[in-house]
């Protein structure tokens, strides 16, 4: 493993230098103290008068861990850097503070919980850190890359500016390409009645549409009755929820499920992503008055040990790679989904290796929490703060990374390279796919 | 609505050996049933790369390399997208249109079905086609395409190029909207929702103004007031247009840019509006979690824990169905009274012309079944569409498949 540099020179975000440009004290006032007023409660009251600086959250922080233990990044000190501030001030207070809580808010902080769980309170210094971000945006001063990604979700209503037709153009070639493994296999688009509704988030179609090709044979092989909608509506991804612009986020959810709803389905589907889970498990859903999804929402882990111990497809050779898995932030501790994750795991591969900590104690893999959508001006420093998390991979001696989410993968592909860590890197559903029999499910036999 | 009083009403049983098909074929696939329950159509493979439409075990004319979106069309006929040396287009009943594209896509239909339209996208520039005639002017972004009664189509169209990730020229809005290809002069960062008045006539939309501040666009006016968040828009009648908006965390009924409900909600979607005109429905929360219908800003008596995913007027306005889920089930509720079927899924109720028969297809451990006024009157159909009412309202047409057979039978109300 190569160390990384212990400080990297900090980007000029032209977003937020042209929206603090703007901003006048009035109007920063105006927008803190709204913010505060109309859109918090109890909740934020509670954490603000029980914290007790006692800094247990400081050890549970990756940045922390991966900065030397710098103060600056205990989550206390994140949370007094910036909304303590903000409230204690009355929203009085200045650009160059703005700039930093900006920094910290949306750079500093994957939104993981791990330090919820370690403080013996139970504040929840992601909700504090969104609030700051829900301020960064009706500010304007949230960061270019991630604001991109959120105007291409009001816009097209999927992330990465894809377009109406090169959605389906895509689907149907995978769809092609499939039928050289399953000659009759189909993408059914807009079945009404089907059983399962199975989502993805943009970057399937726009960069790894492998992975739909994958979904298709899986689906296929274990008989289900399943389809995919050729409307806006299919992506489940909400970079929203993540800069704080709530009603973009609950727009996206609205479709997500509305598209479920005209389908006539009875369940959801979705690949492996941590955060659109988390956004229809959790967030989006409620902004809309739904307090619980209103469809059952099935992520990709608990869908394969579905497939899996029900016999609907098998593994006929187990995988021989020694392998490791990284749980995501919003499946394990969030959705408590990492027994099943591990029973997929050893049902698929041979030789099975924990990192530590591990499960719901794992550290996040430092993109999560929208800092990687803040693109490649970042990268720099998320790899240095990326260091504790590069160690632990490091520790475990694997030759595979299991990485079941989008953002992990992207940003743990990241800290292999740049860490030279000597891992491949793969989705669960690559090595099913991979192991797995390739015959058409066949009830009792 | 099509005429449907020339449609065979006799009691005999029709059938067609559906799964026949499937030896024929090397597969089927997309089930389709005409509105008149005469004809059912799929799309079926012939060899590598062939496709084509089986009407009644007829194919149409042709062979092509990819086909979908078959759809039921007026004069009870079937219009599907279909594509050959790459380049795509509509095919009604067989017939191409005379209009070849990259790529075709979100099939519309006018309410008398006689109209069909569909967005497309040939050389990177995107635009809308109706009845074969494609627009004059193309786009380099194209969302939203809606289609009214008399055939008038709109889009939410990209304007002005913008480089990638510039979040500067995006606030500047690069959006408009383009009624039969002509951009209307108004741009916004966001449009959303475009729908028109019973004429095509009149057009409202919602719209982004700025990162935090929506409202609503009346034909080439923008409303006043600005508000957290909108939802689509209806047309009352030619001058009257309704629309939920947020204020200050709660759903309002506005209409033309004031107040018109009094109550508020935690949210308030799907405006429906009774055919004769008379009454306004909306689905609604209150309390928050809780769902229920208002209707004129009366809420029903009845609330469940899920959803409704949508409601329903009978033409005469008598009647209001709404589809929800509760406790983990779906069901139906007309007029206020709960069917209690247990389903695990509903579709689309359709009623006679006084609303006093309601007849709907459901899903239960894995069947098919047809209710009508909450009494099974079919069951163990591998599939179903929706049903329809005689204009009299003494008959019922189902239409489904069971045992492989696809089965047009009329049952006596």
């Amino acid at each position: 493993m190569t160390d990384a540099p212990s400080s990297v020179e900090k980007p000029t975000d032209p977003a937020i230098e042209s929206g603090l440009d703007r901003l006048t004290p009035d109007r920063i006032r105006q927008v803190i103290q709204q913010v505060l007023k109309n859109e918090t409660g109890p909740r934020f009251k509670a954490y603000v008068e029980t914290c007790m600086r006692c800094g247990l959250c400081a050890e549970a922080c990756s940045y922390f861990l991966s900065n030397d233990r710098d103060p600056q990044f205990m989550p206390a000190a994140k949370v007094k850097n910036t909304i303590w501030e903000m409230l204690k001030k009355d929203g009085d207070v200045s650009k160059d503070f703005l700039r930093r809580a900006v920094r910290i808010a949306h750079l500093e902080c994957n939104a993981c919980k791990r330090c919820a769980m370690y403080c013996p309170f139970g504040i929840d210094i992601a909700y504090l850190m969104l609030l700051v971000r829900r301020i960064c945006h009706k500010l304007e001063i949230t960061p270019q890359y991630i604001q991109d990604t959120v105007n291409s979700h009001s816009v097209t209503l999927n992330q990465m500016w894809v377009k109406d037709d090169e959605w389906i153009d895509t689907l149907q070639w995978q769809e092609e390409d499939a039928r050289d493994e399953f000659e009759d296999l189909q993408i059914p688009l807009d079945k009404v009645g089907a059983d399962i509704m199975y989502s993805v988030i943009a970057p399937e179609p726009k960069f790894q549409a492998g992975l739909l090709y994958q979904a298709a044979t899986l689906m296929h092989a274990a008989g289900m009755n399943w389809t995919m909608p050729s409307t806006p509506g299919w992506d489940n991804s909400n970079m929203a929820m993540y800069t704080g612009d709530n009603e973009i986020s609950g727009r996206i959810a609205r479709a997500f499920f509305e598209t479920a709803a005209r389908l006539r389905v009875k369940r959801i589907v979705m690949g492996e992503c941590g955060h659109a889970f988390r956004s229809v498990y959790d967030m989006g859903n409620r902004w809309n008055s739904w307090v619980m999804p209103p469809f059952e929402v099935v992520h990709a882990l608990a869908f394969y040990h579905e497939l899996l111990t029900q016999g609907r497809i098998s593994i006929k050779e187990k995988y021989k790679k020694k392998v490791t898995l990284h749980d995501p932030c919003n499946v394990s501790r969030g959705r408590g989904l990492h027994d099943k994750a591990r029973e997929v795991v050893n049902m698929v591969c041979e030789d099975f290796v924990e990192m530590t900590p591990n499960r719901e104690h794992n550290y996040c893999c430092g993109a999560g929490g929208g800092v990687i959508n803040c693109g490649p001006p970042y990268k720099a420093e998320r790899m240095v703060n990326n260091r504790v998390k590069a160690e632990q991979l490091a520790a475990t001696g694997a030759d595979v990374l299991i990485a079941p989410c989008h953002n992990c993968h992207s940003g743990l592909e990241d800290v292999i390279q740049h860490y030279d860590l000597k891992m491949e890197i793969k989705f669960l559903g690559d090595l099913i796919y991979d192991t797995m029999e390739k015959k058409i499910y066949e009830p009792g036999a | 609505m099509e005429e449907n009083t020339s449609w065979d009403w006799g009691t005999e049983l029709k059938e067609i050996p559906f799964d026949e098909w499937r030896t024929r074929f090397n597969w089927v696939q997309s089930p389709r049933v005409s509105r008149d329950g005469e004809r059912i159509a799929a799309i079926v493979n012939l060899d590598e790369m062939a496709f084509n439409v089986c009407v009644n075990g007829e194919v149409w004319e042709g062979e092509y390399e990819k086909i979908w979106s078959l759809t039921p069309v007026s004069g009870n006929g079937f219009a599907a997208f279909v594509a050959r040396d790459e380049e795509w287009t509509m095919a009604v009943n067989g017939q191409e249109w005379t209009q070849w594209c990259d790529f075709i896509w979100q099939m519309m239909k006018s309410p008398d079905g006689r109209t069909l339209g569909a967005a497309f996208q040939s050389d990177s520039e995107y635009g809308v086609m109706v009845n074969d005639m494609p627009w004059e002017h193309r786009y380099e972004n194209l969302t939203g395409a809606v289609m009214a009664a008399d055939g008038t189509s709109a889009a939410v169209v990209q304007v002005t190029s913008m480089p990638g990730a510039d979040v500067d020229a995006f606030k500047q809005g690069v959006f408009s909207v383009a009624r039969n290809g002509v951009p209307q002069d108004r741009r916004f960062l966001n449009i959303w929702d475009i729908s028109f008045d019973a004429s095509g006539r009149q057009i409202g939309y919602t719209v982004r103004t700025n990162r935090e501040a929506y409202t609503i666009v009346q034909n080439d006016t923008l409303w006043d007031n600005r508000f957290e968040s909108v939802w689509k828009p209806e047309f009352l009648d030619e001058n009257s247009l309704l629309a939920p908006v947020r204020v200050k965390g709660k759903w309002e009924l506005y209409k033309n840019d004031a107040p018109f409900w009094r109550n508020r909600y935690d949210q308030l979607w799907h405006l429906t509006l009774s055919p004769n005109g008379r009454d306004i429905a909306a689905i609604v929360s209150a309390p928050y979690g809780r769902w229920s219908v208002a209707v004129n800003d009366k809420v029903w008596p009845v609330s469940w824990d899920t959803m409704i995913s949508d409601i329903y007027f009978s033409e005469n306005g008598a009647t209001l169905a709404a589809v929800y889920k509760h406790k983990n089930v779906w069901d139906l509720a007309v007029n206020q009274t709960s069917w209690g079927m247990a389903a695990d899924m509903v579709f689309v109720p359709c009623f006679n012309a006084d609303g006093s028969v309601v007849a709907i297809v459901i899903q239960k451990q894995d069947q098919y079944q047809l209710v009508v006024n909450n009494r099974v009157a079919a069951s163990g159909f591998s599939f179903m569409a929706d049903p329809v009412i005689s204009p009299d309202g003494s008959m019922i047409l189902l239409k489904g498949i069971e045992n492989g057979i696809y089965k047009r039978r009329i049952i006596q109300v």
